[in-house]
């Protein structure tokens, strides 16, 4: 993974060294630009790997941002952010009562969770976009530095570097994998299976909000049609980083490569001049390419 | 009776002249964001000196659209065909897929290769003003298409905003609804139930001239499209409950005059008239076999993007453009398709569209 | 009778149900240290439900299990765990693609420090420490379990069981997916479990197995408890007559 991610960085590096791609501002625009993406990837890591899949994702992105800059029209900005955070934390909590309590797959009850949301979404402002003034919130959330790095950054790599160490040097990251590799023999070798996905789901709900309120900091705004487009980028940059779509495997940093490996090829093939049709072709094929060479599974005998 | 009508028109073109649908008298008129008069986009004129100015300063543009769709590539063509004049190379092109975050982003990339001019159609006129302000102050020229982000100012922070004659192409609708039903009977109306500029004057104009310059024709249906997916369900829902319309108006036509039509042919409705606004395939298509589609009202596309491309001269010399440019609107029957299309998008008209006209 | 040492496990009149169905109806049985017992009968008779009821995965409708004579409740497999019982599953339940050491601690990880780290090292090297001990060979203790062979697996499975149960291992047709040496492996295996004074109950579909290792084998029709005889005293033919109720 981290070949083909050095492979597409050094080819867009020398084709467009002089477009800017290598620019420090052009660098940190792909870090600014995926870090909601990169936030929700680490989250699903963590719910792939459990061997589940929670497609509210997008959904609760446009209705967390919505619910935050609404609040914020009012109250607080702090206390409009927790409003964001809790509506996601309690969608998720909400997922995962419906997964272990009826014993359904996510996959539907999620399914329905993303339509409801979206709809909540839709009737929050009435299509309306609100615009966010607080330059408090703008300067933590969205454009704000700290030092020459983007703050932006910071919430992505800062939500990379937890979730690395929960998943990988945790007894919470252990019983994650071993829940989605075999539901049945973690059961009987004592971890409470129900708790994994709920948590899992509650996380997942919490850094789609997190998400939201970034783009929210970041347009300075919200508007219903955020996180629509969301969902299957988060889940190829997290599948491309190593994890598995079936549970039982998967890798935080791999996400992170793989979520900058999307961006930079937006960006990338935006800087070359590319119309968006080619731009789309390009990066279908570009993508094909690097995960054949880093993803193939070896053959068994 | 309305599709005779149409036939027995001569074949002379988008010229209007020329169609059954009369003319009513204007009782409104298409104002800018910030209350700005409407100039007609040819008002716009680069001298032999000013494109040679513009020529050597060797200046390089970016598109960043919305969407892409039959629109955009009309647009994109007249954009080209001018830059070509002006010796204004294209280095970037975007497509946002509606999604605000992304148009930020693509807005951010292209402002890393610093180009002379921006040439773009904003999504949300709140959450990408930053965005368009940051570029703006970056010192590339911004030319606005139909949106104008909140706080920016014509002259300041962008050349000129050119869009549709909003008002005319509603008033064209209301003519050409009254022509359909034969300026007596009673009609639906699906307007845009959303925040959008140019729907919403659209709507209003339409709304305005039927109830002011035709008194027989009474609107009895009002269904509000909030999300335009769902306008086929909408539309039968309203179709149901008045089966008895002469006609409808619907805001535009893709997806929700689309969706309207599906309604009518699933209902086996074949009595009424739809006017709605745009080209879109299928209802050209409908329009062209003789369905329940009468006419569209278009815009000329491509004539936008020929004046978004001289505006963008104007910026780069520093000539003083009109802040509000708007580009004349069509009436497109069955008898003046293939023309319309060539008028509004800048090409023939699909294959399927030809085939159905017999040509 | 109070005189007599408690048996290490005590089962009285142990009864499950599922819904309407009887899965086990009455079962009383003792497991002592150092004793393998067995338990058969045909499918369906019942033997997964008492295993799994020892285990902790299911609890009892009604009836006890006395641990050294004191009545045991047990919430979870972990409560089990806790008491000294751990159970080797027909379908081993590991987790194929997680390293061997953590299928041995799976649920009981290791940890270090304030932070409560997984302590990956620790782990692998007493799961090396154990597998040696038990002769089960594998190269590294970081494999994954899918890379194994089914002996290999099961001599994980073993190890894990050996690892936690201090009292009773239970062993759910430890041998059913393997081949002729690899079974013998196991079974040298069970033994060596016997020997360091644990009690063994063993379920088994091979009465061959049964006879070679069990010291008094007990026999379940549909739920009921048919009989229990010593193995010394006892023939195949009467075990197989007594599960399948022909005499």
């Amino acid at each position: 993974m981290f070949a083909a991610f050095l492979l597409v960085f050094a080819f867009f590096a020398v084709v467009l060294h002089d477009d800017g791609f290598t620019s420090q501002t052009n660098l940190l625009n792909i870090v600014r630009q995926t870090a909601p993406i990169t936030v929700m990837a680490v989250a699903t890591v963590f719910v792939l790997s459990a061997g589940e899949i929670d497609l509210s994702l997008g959904s609760v992105v446009a209705l967390s941002a919505l619910v935050t800059a609404k609040v914020m029209q009012t109250q607080d900005a702090a206390l409009a952010v927790a409003a964001g955070l809790g509506i996601g934390v309690g969608i998720g909590v909400l997922n995962g009562l419906f997964v272990t309590l009826l014993r359904l797959p996510s996959f539907l009850v999620t399914l329905a969770s993303m339509g409801i949301v979206a709809g909540l979404a839709r009737t929050v402002t009435d299509l309306q976009s609100i615009a966010v003034e607080n330059a408090t919130f703008v300067n933590i959330f969205g454009s704000g530095d700290v030092g020459a790095i983007p703050g932006l950054a910071f919430w992505g790599l800062g939500a990379v570097a937890l979730g690395q160490f929960g998943f990988r040097h945790t007894r919470f990251g252990a019983h994650v994998v071993a829940t989605g590799d075999n539901a049945g023999a973690a059961r009987v070798a004592g971890i409470r299976v129900d708790r994994v996905k709920l948590a899992v789901l509650a996380l997942s709900g919490a850094a789609a909000a997190l998400a939201g309120i970034l783009y929210t900091g970041r347009l300075e705004g919200a508007t219903y049609t955020l996180g629509a487009q969301d969902l299957l980028v988060v889940i190829a940059a997290v599948v491309i980083g190593g994890t598995r779509l079936f549970g039982g495997e998967g890798s935080v940093i791999g996400a992170l490569l793989g979520s900058l490996l999307l961006g930079m090829l937006t960006n990338g093939l935006i800087l070359w001049g590319f119309s968006t049709a080619q731009q789309l072709i390009a990066q279908g094929v570009i993508l094909l390419v690097a995960i054949s060479l880093t993803l193939r599974e070896p053959r068994r005998e | 009776m309305a599709v005779a009508v149409a036939s027995c028109s001569s074949n002379e073109g988008a010229s209007e002249g020329s169609l059954p649908i009369k003319s009513s008298r204007a009782v409104g008129a298409t104002r800018g964001p910030h209350g700005e008069r409407a100039i007609p986009t040819s008002a716009l004129d680069l001298s032999p000196a000013e494109v040679a100015k513009v020529r050597s300063g060797h200046y390089t543009a970016a598109l960043v659209w919305h969407e892409e769709s039959d629109f955009t590539t009309a647009v994109t063509a007249g954009v080209r065909d001018v830059f070509d004049q002006l010796g204004i190379r294209l280095v970037a092109q975007t497509s946002a897929n509606f999604d605000p975050a992304k148009q930020k982003s693509d807005l951010e990339t292209v402002e890393a290769k610093k180009p002379s001019v921006l040439l773009s159609l904003p999504i949300d006129p709140v959450i990408t003003a930053s965005a368009y302000k940051a570029i703006a102050g970056q010192g590339t020229k911004v030319v606005l298409l139909s949106i104008v982000p909140q706080g920016m100012r014509p002259g300041r922070d962008y050349v000129d905003m050119i869009t549709d004659d909003l008002f005319e192409m509603g008033k064209r609708a209301a003519d050409a609804l009254a022509a359909a039903v034969g300026d007596k009977g009673k009609v639906g109306y699906f307007f845009r139930d959303a925040n959008s500029f140019v729907a919403n004057q659209r709507d209003q104009a339409f709304l305005k001239t039927i109830t002011a310059n035709y008194p027989n024709v009474k609107v009895v249906a009002r269904q509000g499209i909030a999300d335009p997916n769902r306008s086929e369900e909408l539309a039968n829902a309203a179709l149901t409950k008045n089966p008895d319309l002469d006609g409808v108006y619907v805001t535009f036509s893709e997806p929700p005059g689309e969706g309207v039509l599906a309604a009518l042919h699933s209902t086996g409705n074949t009595k009424t008239k739809v006017v709605s606004l745009d080209l879109s395939e299928p209802m050209a298509l409908d329009m062209a076999k003789g369905g329940p589609t009468f006419a569209l009202i278009a815009d000329r596309t491509y004539e936008l993007g020929r004046a978004m491309a001289t505006s963008a001269g104007y910026g780069l010399i520093g000539k003083r453009a009109p802040p509000f440019l708007v580009a004349p609107a069509l009436t497109i029957t069955k008898s003046n398709l293939v023309q319309g299309y060539r008028a509004s998008l800048h090409r023939a008209p699909p294959a399927s569209v030809t085939k159905a006209l017999g040509q | 009778m109070a005189a007599v040492a408690s048996p290490l496990v005590r089962i009285e009149q142990l009864r499950k149900e599922f819904q309407a169905i009887v899965a086990v109806d009455e079962l009383t049985l003792d497991v002592d240290s150092g004793e393998i017992v067995a338990l058969v009968g045909d499918n369906g008779a019942g033997k997964s439900t008492v295993v799994k009821c020892l285990a902790g995965v299911h609890s009892p409708t009604s009836g006890r299990i006395l641990l050294d004579g004191e009545p045991a409740h047990f919430s979870g497999p972990l409560d089990a765990r806790g008491n000294g019982i751990d159970v080797v599953l027909q379908d081993l339940a590991l987790a194929d693609m997680q390293p061997v050491y953590m299928n041995v601690f799976l649920g009981r990880e290791l940890v270090t420090g304030t932070l409560r780290r997984l302590d990956r090292r620790a782990m692998a090297a007493e799961t090396g420490r154990l597998l040696d001990e038990l002769g089960v060979h594998i190269d590294s203790p970081r494999q994954q379990i899918r890379s194994l062979s089914g002996g290999q697996r099961q001599g994980v499975a073993i190890a894990r069981a050996m690892r936690w149960a201090q009292r009773l291992v239970l062993m759910d047709e430890p041998t059913a997916a393997l081949g002729i040496a690899e079974t013998e492996r196991v079974e040298e295996l069970i033994r060596r479990m016997r020997d360091q004074g644990r009690a063994i109950l063993l379920v088994s579909h091979s009465l061959d197995q049964v006879f070679r290792l069990a010291d008094r084998i007990c026999v379940l029709r549909r739920g009921r408890q048919v009989g229990i005889r010593s193995t010394g005293e006892t023939t195949g033919d009467e075990i197989v007559s007594m599960i399948t109720g022909l005499r």
